[in-house]
């Protein structure tokens, strides 16, 4: 039951983006597009798994050993080598999707919502699979809102709006009101 | 006794990444076409910008692509790159790819 609740909450309740304002910069930056826009989605969902699953085992290990105040050095080398991988993979099997996502692939390596779920997933002292489904949850979750957002922006492209709104301006609005759409989720979960 | 415990753990760490890494590297190599990697050494490599690309590299693809003159690259036309890319494009064209 534990797991259902965490997975769903972190897709909707406790939504990375919308709820915490964690992973702001991919948010606006890769949400332009469609596509460019899944692409990050599954991009961050896959480092989000892999590195909750890797770092697991390591806050156990820095835990046992006495050494908690390496937990967040220790957990950025692990994200920043599974974006790195994540980065080869996407140059070898789709140039198309790597070019689009330009700098922000590398960016996932500080996007604080993956540090963020890891440091939380230590902090809640979550179980193992327990810490899997909270992590492809959030990232889950993190790709609903850049899927959302970027249809939004894509049909606001298309509207006659004021000259000084458009753009980034007009896109901040917008992600604010849509926050303020996920604020009905609050409370409903428990944990 | 705290500090040699962090150092072996993060020595350890980086170690294991860096292997990981540089085998996935290896494993996911994109073919390049060598004539790019030519070019690149030939240019003055400081990026400058002034052949309209964002870096040198990005210039030496466009060059293979034949999306670009080859004259554009201010800061290398004492050393004559120029001629010497001329040379290259004209020295490897049977193998285009």
């Amino acid at each position: 039951m534990k797991i259902f609740l965490l997975f769903f909450s972190a897709i909707f309740v406790n939504n990375f983006v919308l709820a915490r304002f964690l992973g702001i910069c991919p948010f606006l930056g890769v949400s332009k597009r469609l596509e460019t826009a899944t692409g990050m989605g599954i991009a961050v969902t896959f480092v989000m798994t892999v590195s909750a699953a890797i770092s697991w085992f390591l806050d156990k290990l820095l835990i046992s050993t006495g050494l908690e105040f390496l937990r967040t050095i220790v957990f950025i080398l692990v994200i920043a080598s599974f974006v790195q991988f994540v980065e080869l993979f996407l140059k070898k099997t789709s140039p198309d999707l790597y070019e689009a996502l330009g700098i922000f692939l590398p960016l996932i390596t500080t996007n604080c919502a993956i540090l963020g779920m890891v440091l939380l997933n230590s902090l809640m002292k979550l179980s193992f699979v327990e810490a899997i489904f909270h992590a492809l949850g959030s990232g889950l979750g993190f790709a609903l809102a850049l899927v959302i957002f970027a249809g939004i922006r894509e049909k606001l492209d298309l509207y006659d709006l004021p000259e000084s709104f458009k753009g980034t301006a007009i896109a901040l609005i917008t992600a604010g009101l849509l926050s303020l759409a996920f604020m009905g989720f609050q409370g409903m979960v428990k944990l | 006794m705290e500090v040699l415990y962090s150092t072996l753990l993060l020595a350890i760490l980086g170690f294991g990444f860096g292997t990981f890494l540089a085998y996935s590297a290896q494993k996911f190599k994109v073919e390049e076409d060598p004539r790019v990697k030519m070019i690149v050494n030939v240019l003055p490599g400081i990026n400058c910008g002034a052949c309209g690309f964002a870096g040198c590299e990005a210039y030496a693809k466009a060059i293979v692509k034949g999306q670009a003159e080859i004259n554009r690259c201010l800061p290398g036309r004492p050393q004559g790159v120029e001629e010497k890319i001329k040379k290259i494009l004209e020295e490897y064209k049977n193998d285009a790819s």
